[in-house]
């Protein structure tokens, strides 16, 4: 500490003050990755800026979205609404099908994983079945629910559930013997062995299941809403695709990047406070 | 309520992967009175965790049966709770709820309030009140492990089962919980049974040893009693006289385990050549001036000479290594103290009576008496001054060390104390200490002298501890000292091979007899794989007079004599005077058959014949034996001579049935 003090008086000029920013290992994790960006963004306007360039270059793109990045919350019926309702109605569904998945993922999990038969019985299914891509899902909803929006509902469910099955059944079946043994000794009731032992101790696995649920349930519902149309960021990409707004696609696209990075980290913030510290 | 705990022909067969099975326990029978605490001990592996496990009912016996307060272990229970090795607190709860979830579970039949209220005073008793409301992660091992102690000892168990409980902790930590365990299983009445690695720990915590052998067919070994008294003290049992006998006892069965495992996975087959019928020889020592002869043997090559290609040399701690390893068989032959073979061939072991031979005494001499300095210092200088002196301090225990109950030491000990009016069983208290240990015991005080071969004597002398109070010149001058023992069995087996055996070692006594020869002697012994000790201990004449710095030159030195008129012949009369005494001291029983026992164990033919071949004149004069307070011994009439003997134990006369041939037991 009192070393990189020493070294910052000596030298005041601006580059060295730069170069004890990077050296700082805080800043440098704000700092780096704007340099990464300005870069990346000028190479992009280098290569849109060609003559016969297909893409619009980053100013562009800001330039011909403005409208929809200064008013998110525009609202003119039907499928005209701005960015935040667009993704605010993804949300939701994701919101419901995740919820599902969770709920029936975990339960059955648990049950599975602390039956051995059960587990030798579903285990080869569900192998098979959480190799189906999502949207393979759709045309059997579709023709399930008769009805676009239950049917994008389903396919997040159907596509986050697999990751939360298979981490609350490796959960149970890796609890410590200790713990097990420990519940045996005590001679704890059926109920207080699942709410005192199984549930506690899988919980970090249910989390790795839960984020890697998440993660699916935006990739799919983008893909889903594509083909179902209606409000959500999905068909709002599909819909400038076709008035070949490209500008809009891209914005779009950095939208649902962001919102995913933030589902992804609101899983891990809960699973830190839900989670025991165990070494 | 005698035996609380009860394990009955209990046995463990696990099956492995390839189809095969594993037999981990076998006939393992315990019983545990309550209120005792018991150790299991054992090498990894020989299945004492398994054990403990299936008195707990968290693993099922393949057959026999676990007894608790008379029902049957079936499945686990809250009145076996057990203290696991690596705690076993559920970490996503407290201290206090960890502790809660036991009592609240088992408990549930008290109110709450009452529930509470013994949650609290166990987070006390274990002085966790300022974590008690912390997650284990925050915690130390010994924290950890104090927490799963108070949540065992919470729910009132009939017994505390404990698995390495203090394993993974460091030394500080593991002995103040070693005494806050042993305090409170005290106070409570706790009946445990704890598994450990720990030697130490066994002695300072148990009632009981269990010793377990190694697998597979794993079974006990041997049990020991703790009878140090209680309330114990982490700093005081070492000085307890008992504790290094434990100790050691326990060590040398460890030991033995290991080396058994070695034996088992090495075992050659007799290689024959020269005419011989074995030339790959096991032959045990102990590091003592009196095994001159097996190391000139080896070291100048008179085993070679005589055929005997492959001679090993094992270098046993303790007399008890090579009873083990001729009963046993994983030794071929072995120097022994005089009495052994009559010890061995009356069932001195176990009541199992093995037929053992003798053709050569190796060595006469070299054995004294030697008491602490501090007996010197109070004017002590003979035996009726030692008398007076036992008579004056009848409270206290005075413990006199000795090599083995069959040893000469151990004879003429208890023969020089009783010739001065001691008894050698109530007077005074004998203990069987190793050789090398006697030194360390008598510096350290714990006990008060000992009766050894040299170099030990002179060595207590020299370093100014002890003082030699009787040499084999004041007892029996010219008693025979060790001699070379093997198997009736293995003589037969392996005639040409005795003889040879006989002839190296007969020539190298020869050898040790030249005075010429004392310094290379000297150099030979000391070094580290025979007596491993500094060479001015190492004496084959008169000692420098100076070396022992008391006032007066200690007692005349009685050097050993390896060869003469008379010293290497096995003698029929002296076995007999062996014989009375072990009678006498009612370490056997005195055969009706004594005679039919001389001729099979004193096989004066073979050492004839080896004499005869290496031309040596064996001319001999039959004496007769002579001890320093000249009653005679008859050895016509030994059972007269015997009752003729004022202080004696009740001696039993027996038939004594040796089977004319024991099919040879490799271990």
């Amino acid at each position: 500490m009192s070393m990189s003090i020493n070294r910052s008086r000596k030298n005041n000029s601006p580059l060295a003050t730069f170069q004890n920013l990077l050296s700082d290992k805080k800043s440098r994790k704000i700092i780096a990755p704007i340099i990464a960006i300005t870069i990346f963004l000028i190479v992009w306007q280098i290569f849109s800026s060609g003559p016969d360039a297909n893409l619009p270059g980053p100013f562009k793109v800001v330039a011909q979205t403005w409208e929809l990045i200064i008013n998110p919350f525009f609202d003119k019926g039907a499928t005209n609404k701005g960015l935040f309702w667009q993704i605010f109605a993804s949300l939701q569904r994701v919101a419901m099908g995740f919820t599902l998945a969770a709920i029936v993922g975990i339960s059955v999990g648990i049950v599975v994983g602390t039956n051995g038969f059960l587990f030798d019985a579903l285990d080869p299914i569900f192998q098979v079945l959480r190799t189906i891509p999502p949207l393979a899902w759709l045309p059997i909803s579709l023709a399930a629910f008769q009805q676009s929006n239950p049917s994008a509902i389903f396919v997040i469910f159907i596509t986050s559930i697999w990751p939360i099955i298979m981490n609350t059944i490796v959960g149970v079946q890796q609890i410590p013997q200790d713990y097990v043994n420990v519940s045996k000794v005590l001679q704890l009731s059926r109920k207080e062995y699942f709410l005192d032992i199984v549930f506690p101790a899988t919980v970090p696995y249910i989390f790795t299941g839960l984020r890697i649920g998440i993660g699916l349930s935006w990739l799919a519902i983008i893909a889903a809403e594509m083909l179902i149309g209606g409000v959500g960021i999905g068909f709002f990409i599909w819909d400038a695709w076709n008035a070949a707004n490209i500008s809009q696609i891209i914005i779009a696209l950095v939208y649902v990047g962001i919102v995913g990075l933030l589902l992804d980290k609101l899983i891990a913030y809960v699973a830190k406070l839900v989670v025991p510290e165990n070494k | 309520m005698s035996n609380f705990v009860e394990v009955e022909r209990l046995g463990k067969v696990f099956s492995l992967p390839n189809g095969n099975t594993y037999v981990a326990l076998k006939g393992i029978e315990l019983e545990i009175r309550k209120g005792e605490f018991i150790s299991l001990i054992g090498h990894s592996g020989c299945g004492k965790s398994t054990l403990l496990n299936m008195i707990a009912g968290l693993d099922s016996p393949t057959e026999g049966i676990v007894l608790v307060d008379d029902s049957p272990v079936k499945q686990p229970g809250p009145d076996r709770m057990v203290v696991f090795q690596n705690y076993s607190l559920l970490p996503w709860r407290t201290v206090r709820e960890n502790i809660g979830l036991a009592v609240n579970t088992v408990l549930k039949h008290l109110p709450k309030q009452e529930r509470d209220r013994i949650i609290e005073q166990h987070i006390d008793m274990v002085g966790l009140r300022p974590h008690a409301d912390k997650q284990p992660a925050m915690l130390s091992g010994g924290q950890k492990q104090r927490v799963a102690i108070a949540r065992a000892l919470a729910i009132r168990p009939k017994v505390l089962l404990l698995d390495e409980p203090f394993g993974a902790l460091d030394a500080l930590t593991r002995g103040n919980l070693q005494e806050k365990l042993m305090q409170i299983c005290e106070e409570n009445g706790v009946t445990a049974v704890m598994v450990t690695h720990d030697v130490d720990e066994a002695v300072l915590l148990s009632d009981r040893i269990v010793m377990l052998t190694n697998g597979p067919e794993s079974k006990i070994g041997q049990i020991l009693e703790v009878d140090i008294p209680r309330p114990r003290k982490r700093m005081e049992v070492v000085e307890h006289p008992s504790y290094y006998s434990l100790r050691s006892e326990m060590i040398y069965f460890l030991n033995q385990q290991k080396r058994i495992k070695k034996i088992r996975a090495r075992k050659t087959a007799a290689i024959a050549r020269h005419g011989l019928e074995k030339v790959n020889l096991e032959i045990g020592f102990l590091p003592l001036t009196a095994c001159a002869p097996l190391a000139v043997a080896k070291e100048k090559g008179f085993f070679k000479k005589h055929g005997l290609d492959e001679v090993t040399l094992v270098r046993e701690s303790s007399w008890r290594g090579v009873v083990d390893g001729i009963t046993g068989g994983y030794l071929d032959a072995a120097q022994m103290p005089s009495g052994m073979p009559i010890w061995l061939t009356l069932g001195g072991n176990n009541n199992q009576p093995l037929p053992i031979v003798s053709a050569l005494t190796l060595t006469r001499n070299g054995n004294a008496i030697t008491l602490a300095k501090s007996f010197y210092d109070q004017g002590i200088r003979t035996l009726s001054d030692f008398k007076d002196y036992l008579l004056r301090t009848r409270d206290r225990r005075h413990t006199l060390g000795m090599v083995h109950p069959a040893s000469m030491h151990n004879l003429l000990l208890r023969y020089w104390l009783a010739a001065g009016g001691i008894d050698p069983d109530t007077d005074v208290s004998i203990q069987t200490i190793p050789p090398a240990q006697m030194v360390a015991d008598l510096r350290s005080g714990s006990i008060d002298g000992y009766s050894i071969g040299e170099p030990w004597n002179l060595r207590s002398a020299v370093e100014g501890f002890g003082f030699t109070a009787a040499t084999d010149l004041e007892i029996w001058l010219g008693h025979p000292g060790k001699v070379l023992g093997v198997r009736e069995d293995w003589a037969a087996a392996y005639p040409n091979t005795h003889i040879a055996l006989v002839k190296a070692l007969l020539e190298a006594c020869i050898y040790c007899g030249d005075r010429h020869n004392a310094e290379e002697l000297r150099e030979i012994l000391a070094r580290e794989e025979y007596v491993s000790t500094d060479k001015d201990y190492i004496q084959f004449d008169e000692p420098d007079a100076n070396t022992c710095s008391l006032d007066r030159p200690m007692q005349e030195y009685a050097h050993h004599q390896f060869y003469g008129e008379g010293i290497n012949r096995p003698i029929r009369t002296e076995h007999l005077w062996i014989m009375t005494q072990l009678a006498r001291w009612d370490e056997t029983p005195f055969p009706r058959n004594w005679v039919e026992i001389l001729e099979r164990v004193c096989r004066v033919g073979v050492f004839s014949t080896a004499a005869r071949e290496l031309g040596l004149d064996i001319s001999y004069n039959r004496s007769s034996i002579q001890l320093f307070d000249n009653i005679p011994f008859n050895p016509e009439d030994p059972i007269h001579y015997l009752n003729s003997l004022k202080i004696k134990r009740d001696f039993a006369v027996a038939d004594v049935i040796i089977d004319s041939r024991t099919p040879q037991k490799i271990a």
